[in-house]
């Protein structure tokens, strides 16, 4: 193990490596551990940028950082390993979130604590400030965003509020970098024992409970003298904080006292006391836990609420400019009112995939032309030029580099597109309000009015909108938006609705309105798709999910010039290439394991034929055909692939002389009447088409959403629920349309 | 190919057999669930429970009420208390049974279970009020004692159950249930409800749909043979002599008021502060902590700011930040003008 922490700590190093690793913690060698904490959405993302230099998405979004970020760097010789707490409202540790929080400071013993505060809303965040004051004395304040708290007429004394809280305030706006390097240096001062603090501590309870603090107190500083706060001990006691029962069980708590700086290596840790005596304080805790009032809890909050609240009101001057023209408060009063709210928020959002349409075309076929007509023949030119044999170029070439070739081209340019055009709007800090719109819409499905934006990303990529749950902070509201994620239909999909609306409905009309048509039939299936999702997030929040936690809150940050630059880097980054990365990795294997159904031999035949003759029962009652779920089963890991594969299929299995590459080799037409021609020499009919387009919608979601769903809920329960749902819909609906549309046909 | 109609007839057969298997509450699986629960043990246990309550209580208990409790023919209830008392968990007193030690351990231990679940669903889960007390009922047979230590220390040592009954720790100490009858309660006393039978369970739904809360605040207005008459939340009507023996209150000092606000938030006018005065006992758990942590606590002057397109959530300035908070929670919380208060603290 080659964890050294240098600085302080000596006699209990080993100790708290061995916490740090139990918190998940990457053992790698630091000097000084800072930990990060902060309200959601206060810019705590943006400072561990600027500390780190790192490129972490922040967005203009309570709740972003879900999985704690860590980050290194190195200042004045020393190793700096700077940890990014979940965003929390406090540290009750009430959710997951404020668990890990609270469970790193406490047992994690960081060097120091960073607490970001937003200056627009100092009262609010000093709430979170004064639990980590209550917790450790190694606390540096650093009060962000002060530009846009002078842009809305709040000044904030940053000497006054160091001497009420204590601990040093710096005050800075961390996208521009001011106040970063004063944030370090005192840091370091608190972190190397360089300068002490003095945490504001506080103050009193109703006087019943106090008498009842008190004494818990008492008995805690007579069996652990070295706690530095044995009154927060005490707190957490009567509020039955399971961790702190532990530490206190365990003797551990003796441990846990720190005193920075004073080259406390020479200086062992005390003694645990006696377990009869750890005990005695444990059922002291109990019994006076009877004695408490109901609204216990509550009283706790409120004594910190109280205290933010005087500290805030002496430190802060607020209405120094005159209500003006508040544009915040115009911006809102058009984007959420009664009449314009709907209409400018359909207008924005249909001009993004708009954009996202119109502008994908051309970079995707440029791919297209570059990847599968160009590249594809050169790589088989080479290889048959080294003389390899025919089954190697095969599964290498016209497999493997096909398939993932194929998934680059279609699914790159517009997911480079949308999701930083997604993003501005989000750090400008309009989704929020998007979401507040559509609450009472989504409220009556039992789900979160920021299900819409997530059902929005699903429009781009499922996998990707899966992720974007993460900013519902609710559970059981989470869990529908994730299950319900695939009812939108993502751009792997589109181009099969466009393709197949083309061939066989838009051929019904009349040539002149047949674009139109077939443009509307599209839309109706996107549309069936939403309703979709409104009616399982419904069915789901009263069946399966009723009994999950809920908690709603929707805060409405103000809003923010958005970032260009960083949106695009970042957007791309995060987003693009790692949805992008997990797709190429699932569609490597299904390019294999497509070439090789076609080309190994089972008596006379392949092994796609023998699956596409025993599926073809099952795919003619429900409209479908074995070769179109023959192709939803091998191309599971990408829908860009699905019709490739059905055309591949069909001219292997129906032996058409001249059409198409080979067996194995996906492939395209130039010509859309070529492509329908194809399709009706397979069998296909109206009917065919119009169930092909439903099924699309209707079934499991592709392998990268499934694994995205995964790990996101870390449930094999669930993701096979995401898996099962939309493919037993699918059947079902396919088969009532085609058994009804028969019977009138008969009829 | 396959007649549509036949196989449209074959579809429709498959969905009416699946409902009837699966239904939840009626079909055939859940029923039968239901009764593999009912086995000897369960009955066992739920006659227990029944003797103990029954002399917490100080009602009889006899073969009669066993049966009754349980929906028993009385031979099946006899047998069952002899089985209890041959295992040494009863003995057969003059006026009926009773527990031994060992009986009251295994007794107070289910209650404990039961309590800590109810405990669990309250704050941890989204179940309806209504429907923790049956949830209870099945698991305090399936939970082992481990699993109901490790549920304890989970939930935090909690010491009092959702309904306001206090839970047993491992020792097996049974505290006695808080408070007075609200049957026995004197006109003109205004009181604070700090327990609610959840048995039986028409009578505790009734209780919830009058808006009774833990906490909940009432004034007694009158009595007689038909029931109490109270006031809460502006509203006055009867609690019949059962309803209000359900109900357990501690009466208020003298001069504290039974209703502490007359408006709840989500009548609060756009751009009028407000105070908090308190959120309702009806909120428990996360949506309480979470309601809490936003800084909704008494004191704090909040102002609606604007509602969204379709009218609800509305937008709140509460301590600086811009909240949107649904009706259903805005109306949770008890407030009243923020102007008033000033007056009266410069009157």
């Amino acid at each position: 193990m080659n964890v050294a922490p240098s600085v302080a700590h000596g006699g209990c190093a080993q100790h708290r490596t061995d916490s740090l690793l139990r918190l998940g913690l990457n053992p790698d060698k630091w000097d000084i551990l800072v930990a990060l904490a902060g309200n959601p959405n206060v810019g705590k993302s943006t400072v561990f940028n600027a500390l780190t230099g790192l490129r972490q998405h922040t967005g203009n979004w309570p709740g972003k950082t879900i999985a704690r970020a860590e980050g290194a760097f190195a200042h004045e010789g020393q190793r700096v390993k700077i940890v990014d707490l979940p965003g929390t409202y406090s540290l009750q540790a009430g959710s997951t979130d404020e668990e890990v929080a609270r469970d790193f400071i406490l047992f994690g013993r960081p060097d120091v604590t960073v607490v970001v505060v937003d200056a627009t809303r100092l009262e609010r965040n000093l709430n979170l400030a004064l639990q980590v004051l209550d917790i450790t004395d190694r606390v540096v304040v650093y009060l962000n965003l002060v530009d846009e708290a002078r842009r809305h007429g709040i000044a904030v004394d940053a000497a006054r509020l160091e001497k009420e809280l204590g601990v040093p305030v710096v005050s800075g706006v961390a996208r521009t970098g001011v106040g970063i390097d004063e944030l370090l240096a005192a840091s370091f001062r608190i972190a190397t024992g360089a300068a002490r603090t003095r945490p504001y501590r506080a103050a009193q309870l109703p006087a019943g409970v106090e008498a009842t603090v008190a004494e818990l107190t008492r008995e805690i500083d007579a069996a652990f003298p070295a706690v530095p706060n044995a009154r927060w001990v005490a707190l957490r006691l009567l509020n039955a904080d399971g961790a702190v029962v532990e530490v206190v069980r365990s003797g551990e708590l003796g441990q846990l006292g720190d005193s920075p700086g004073e080259g406390s290596a020479a200086e062992p840790p005390p003694p645990p006391p006696p377990p009869a005596e750890r005990e005695r304080v444990l059922r002291t805790a109990r019994r006076l836990r009877w004695t408490l009032p109901a609204d216990f809890h509550d009283s706790l909050t409120e004594r910190i609420y109280t205290a933010a609240q005087r500290i805030a009101d002496g430190a802060q001057m607020r209405g120094l400019k005159k209500a003006g023209f508040d544009l915040d408060r115009t911006l809102d009063r058009l984007l959420t009112s009664r009449w314009l709210g709907f209409p400018c928020m359909l207008a924005i959002l249909a001009t993004v995939f708009w954009i996202t349409i119109e502008g994908a075309n051309v970079p995707s076929g440029m791919l297209a032309a570059l990847l599968i007509d160009n590249v594809h023949p050169w790589l088989k030119g080479l290889f048959d030029g080294v003389g390899s044999p025919w089954w190697l170029s095969g599964f290498l070439v016209d497999g493997i580099y096909l398939a993932t070739a194929w998934v680059v081209a279609v699914m790159l340019p517009p997911m480079a597109i949308f999701f930083p055009l997604f993003t501005l709007l989000e750090d400008f800090g309009y989704l929020p309000r998007v979401a507040f719109n559509l609450d009472a819409l989504f409220r009556s499905a039992g789900a979160h009015g920021k299900q819409a934006l997530t059902m929005c990303m699903g429009f781009g990529c499922n996998a990707a909108g899966v992720v974007s749950t993460r900013v519902i902070d609710s559970p059981r509201e989470r869990l529908i938006a994730i299950l319900t994620n695939n009812f939108s239909l993502c751009n792997g999909r589109w181009p099969t609705q466009i393709l197949i609306a083309t061939i066989f409905i838009g051929a019904l009309a009349p040539a002149h309105l047949s674009g139109l048509v077939s443009a509307a039939a599209v839309i109706a299936i996107a549309v069936l798709g939403i309703v979709a999702m409104f009616g399982a997030s419904w069915f789901l929040s009263r069946t399966m999910l009723r009994g999950e936690a809920t908690s709603f809150s929707l805060e409405l940050p103000p809003y923010r010039p958005p970032r260009v630059l960083q949106t695009l880097y970042t957007s791309v980054i995060d987003r693009t290439l790692i949805v992008l990365w997990r797709a190429v990795v699932f569609a490597v294997p299904a390019g294999a394991v497509i070439w090789l159904v076609s080309n190994i031999h089972l008596g006379g035949a392949s092994l796609a034929e023998h699956a596409v003759t025993s599926l073809d029962p099952i795919g003619l009652l429900i409209g479908l055909n074995g070769v179109i779920l023959l192709a939803y089963v091998v191309a599971i890991p990408a829908n860009e692939i699905v019709v490739p594969t059905v055309l591949m299929l069909t001219v292997l299995t129906v032996d058409l002389a001249g059409a198409g590459s080979g067996a194995g080799v996906m492939f395209e037409l130039e010509s859309i009447a070529a492509t329908g021609e194809l399709l009706r020499a397979g069998g296909w009919t109206l009917l065919t088409a119009v169930n092909l387009m439903l099924f699309s919608l209707l079934h499991n979601p592709c392998s990268t959403t499934l694994y995205t769903i995964y790990k996101e809920t870390r449930s094999a329960r669930w993701t096979t629920l995401a898996a099962a749902l939309p493919l037993v819909i699918g059947v079902a609906v396919c088969f009532l349309v085609t058994q009804v549309w028969r019977l009138v046909a008969t009829a | 190919m396959v007649d549509p109609a036949l196989a449209l007839l074959v579809f429709a057969g498959l969905c009416v057999a699946l409902a009837a298997l699966a239904w939840p509450g009626r079909g055939l699986v859940p029923r039968w669930l239901r009764m593999a629960q009912l086995g000897e043990r369960v009955l066992l246990e739920d006659t227990l429970k029944h003797v103990l309550t029954c002399r917490q209580t100080g009602q009889g208990c006899s073969v009669d009420s066993v049966a009754g409790r349980l929906g028993l023919s009385p031979a099946r209830a006899t047998a069952l208390l002899s089985s209890l008392a041959r295992m040494g968990l009863i003995r057969m007193e003059p006026d009926g049974p009773a527990l031994t030690r060992e009986g009251s351990r295994s007794a107070v231990s289910l209650v404990r279970t039961h309590r800590l679940w109810e405990r669990y669903l309250a704050d941890r889960t989204g179940v309806p009020a209504a429907e923790w007390h049956e949830q209870a009922e099945r698991m305090e047979h399936a939970l082992s004692p481990e699993q109901t230590d490790a549920l304890e220390v989970r939930l935090g040592h909690p010491t009092w159950d959702p309904h306001g009954d206090p839970i047993p720790d491992a020792s097996g100490e049974l505290p006695p249930s808080p408070g007075v009858s609200l049957a026995e309660v004197d006109p003109g006393r205004a009181v604070e409800i700090v327990h609610l039978e959840d048995e039986p369970r028409e009578t505790y739904d009734a209780l919830l749909a009058d808006g009774l809360v833990l906490g909940g605040r009432l004034e007694v207005l009158g009595r007689d043979a038909g029931g109490v008459r109270v006031r809460a939340g502006g509203r006055e009507w009867t609690l019949d002599l059962l309803a209000s023996r359900n109900v357990s209150v501690r009466r208020l000092a003298e001069g504290e008021r039974a209703e502490p606000a007359s408006m709840t938030l989500d009548a609060a006018r756009i751009g009028e502060p407000v105070r908090v005065v308190a959120i309702s006992r009806a909120c428990q758990g996360p949506e309480r902590r979470r309601l809490l942590d936003l800084g909704l606590v008494r004191g704090t002057e909040i102002t609606a700011r604007f509602a969204s397109a379709a009218g609800d959530p509305v937008a709140y300035t509460i301590r600086g930040a811009l909240i949107a908070l649904r009706r259903r929670q805005a109306s949770w919380i008890a407030v009243e003008p923020a102007a008033n208060v000033a007056a009266e603290v410069q009157g």
